[in-house]
């Protein structure tokens, strides 16, 4: 069932892009690229209205008539629950709009790495399963096997440059580039995307804070264990959020600074 | 907002695992290798490698004796005439190892670890060299004591087959569609034969050239000097090596069709036998019988006219070449409660091998 709805034709669309390309040396990478680009086009109306419910939400918190509740039925939850649920209502505002999108993320992510290594069939096996994941219409005895090889790195397996100067059980690939700059792009990204808050108790706030740190680190880690294609992949998607957030006019560029965020609010 | 970080973190984690258990970095899962002497079958089965004793169907030895994460074997292990057992590593760690067949303790003073690449193919061992395919596209040239004799011959794509030679030449298959024939004496290698398909398997040696097979689904016939046609056809791609016997040629495609024919004529001695389901192993012939083994788990025993003279359902697929030792059918099946099966001429099992955590 995953298979057939998701890998399969994840797997088969990143083949054809391959394929078009002309299946040569760097056309896999390209083929993600192009890829990781046609994703965002079709989530764009997602993240958009991520963005929106965030805000949304943001602004709620900053609301004179949702702190009195907060203060009003302090010491009563299910009161502040029911409260919230009417104010969500009148404002017609979905407190679940801005996970819509990280939900959807998963599957493509996760999709999107099997895809990855089951295209590039490092063992006979994955070329068997490949081989019957492949519509009919594709030229598969012509492109079969895939080139995995992207500028510097096998997309097949994790990514490392300087390999004869670093190498330790820790960093068995070298110098983890791939995995610092997706670190970095998720930091930036999650960063500019943070927005301000005037209210010292909102919890809104402190998670998006504690995501822009896990969040780096766990796809980091992914980058520095797994496929570089995946690497690839969130770095090109990471780019392209940064891009789509600013072209809303909303990005926070100060929160990249050192206490950028407390300044920004200082200045509210 | 306390459930929705729950969700979040629970989200990620799940992420991670998911991904995590979608076997990471390295080569992630294969049927196994095998082979045999007079007493023993060696059976490459992911991260460890087994011997097992024909008479009992118990394990004699492992190798290594703790498994490791970084080491995982499929490719056939090759015995050689001078007592030693050789199998490369598909995992992380790209060794390649000679052990001893009666004890399973390592022989060389150190791993080779020149390969860049997986080691899913086997080594052909000639006048006391070793030539050792690897997935980084060279062809490694080793002593018998695993030191390189020679620099190593780069030929490009993946490379998932063991050589095969006339004494002379060296016929080497490739991912990369590339057929490439390498003199022996001088290490001259002649331009390659673009085959159309990719090659997963070792070409058959006849008395005037060599057959391959490949996902171009034909059988190309290739001259020493170079010059090649198309053989014969199949349905769908040939994964196994077609085998030449006397005047005829045997192979079997992913459609699961086993095909004759006649070398000399270039006609099909049989319209196609289809057992039940693709054939991924090569065929193996012994006296007047033709062993096949099919995806769908079966071990078929054919005649000469492609009649089925027995047929015994394995219980799991099979991807393995079956082999013979002794008097007995050797079958690894792939994902089976059990990795080693032992049957005799007439399709009863011997025993099983299953091993023991």
């Amino acid at each position: 069932m995953w298979d057939t709805i998701i890998i399969n034709p994840m797997t088969n669309i990143l083949v054809w892009i391959y394929d078009v390309l002309g299946h040569g040396p760097h056309m896999f990478g390209l083929a993600i690229i192009l890829f990781t680009i046609l994703i965002k086009v079709i989530t764009w109306p997602l993240n958009a209205s991520q963005v929106k419910g965030a805000q949304a939400m943001q602004e709620l918190q900053n609301d004179k008539e949702w702190q009195d509740i907060q203060k009003k039925y302090a010491k009563d939850k299910e009161k502040i629950a029911q409260e919230q649920m009417r104010i969500y209502k009148e404002r017609g505002i979905n407190p679940f709009a801005s996970c819509l999108p990280t939900l959807i993320q998963f599957p493509i992510i996760i999709g999107l790495y099997q895809s990855i290594t089951h295209a590039l069939s490092v063992t006979p096996f994955d070329m068997l399963k490949l081989a019957r994941a492949i519509y009919p219409f594709q030229n598969v005895e012509g492109i079969i096997p895939l080139n995995s090889t992207f500028l510097w790195m096998d997309l097949g397996r994790p990514e490392g440059i300087l390999q004869n100067l670093i190498h330790t059980s820790f960093l068995p690939n070298g110098f983890p580039l791939l995995a610092v700059i997706v670190a970095l792009t998720t930091y930036v990204q999650s960063k500019l995307t943070m927005p301000t808050s005037t209210n010292p108790n909102d919890q809104s706030a402190q998670m998006s804070s504690m995501m822009s740190i896990y969040m780096p680190l766990l796809l980091g880690w992914f980058a520095l264990n797994f496929a570089s294609g995946i690497a690839v992949y969130f770095i090109v998607s990471n780019i392209l959020g940064i891009v789509q957030y600013a072209a809303t006019g909303r990005a926070n560029w100060s929160n990249l600074l050192p206490g950028g965020n407390k300044q920004t609010a200082k200045k509210k | 907002m306390n459930t929705k970080r729950l969700i979040l973190i629970l989200l990620t984690a799940l992420g991670a695992f998911v991904l995590s258990a979608c076997s990471g970095a390295p080569a992630a899962n294969n049927w196994h290798g095998l082979a045999a002497d007079a007493e023993r079958a060696y059976i490459s089965s992911g991260a460890l490698v087994y011997a097992v004793d024909l008479n009992t169907g118990k394990e004699v030895w492992r190798y290594p004796a703790e498994a490791d994460s970084k080491l995982l074997f499929y490719a056939n292990p090759v015995l050689t005439d001078d007592g030693q057992l050789l199998i490369g590593s598909a995992g992380t760690k790209h060794s390649f190892v000679s052990l001893d067949p009666a004890t399973g303790k390592e022989k060389w003073a150190e791993a080779f670890s020149k390969g860049k690449g997986a080691w899913l193919a086997s080594p052909l061992v000639l006048n006391d060299m070793i030539y050792a395919p690897n997935t980084d596209g060279f062809l490694y040239i080793l002593d018998m004591n695993g030191k390189e004799a020679a620099d190593p011959i780069e030929l490009g794509g993946a490379l998932w087959a063991a050589p095969s030679t006339d004494g002379t030449l060296l016929y080497v298959t490739s991912l990369d569609h590339k057929f490439h024939i390498i003199d022996i004496a001088s290490g001259a290698v002649a331009d390659p034969i673009d085959l159309g398909g990719a090659v997963p398997s070792s070409p058959a040696v006849g008395s005037n050239g060599v057959y391959v097979g490949s996902f171009a689904s034909t059988v190309e016939f290739i001259q020493p000097n170079g010059r090649h046609e198309v053989a014969a056809s199949a349905g769908n791609w040939i994964w196994g090596s077609p085998v030449v016997d006397n005047e005829t040629l045997y192979y079997a495609d992913l459609d699961g069709k086993i095909y004759s024919l006649d070398i000399a004529t270039g006609n099909q001695n049989w319209d196609a036998v289809q057992p039940d389901g693709p054939i991924v192993a090569s065929l193996v012939i012994v006296g007047d019988q033709i062993y096949v083994a099919t995806e769908a788990g079966t071990l078929v025993a054919l005649d000469r006219e492609g009649k089925t003279v027995w047929e015994k359902t394995v219980g799991a697929k099979i991807y393995t070449t079956p082999i013979i030792a002794g008097d007995m059918i050797l079958v690894a099946p792939y994902q089976a409660e059990f990795v080693l099966a032992a049957y005799d001429v007439q399709g009863k099992q011997a025993w099983t091998f299953t091993p023991e955590k």
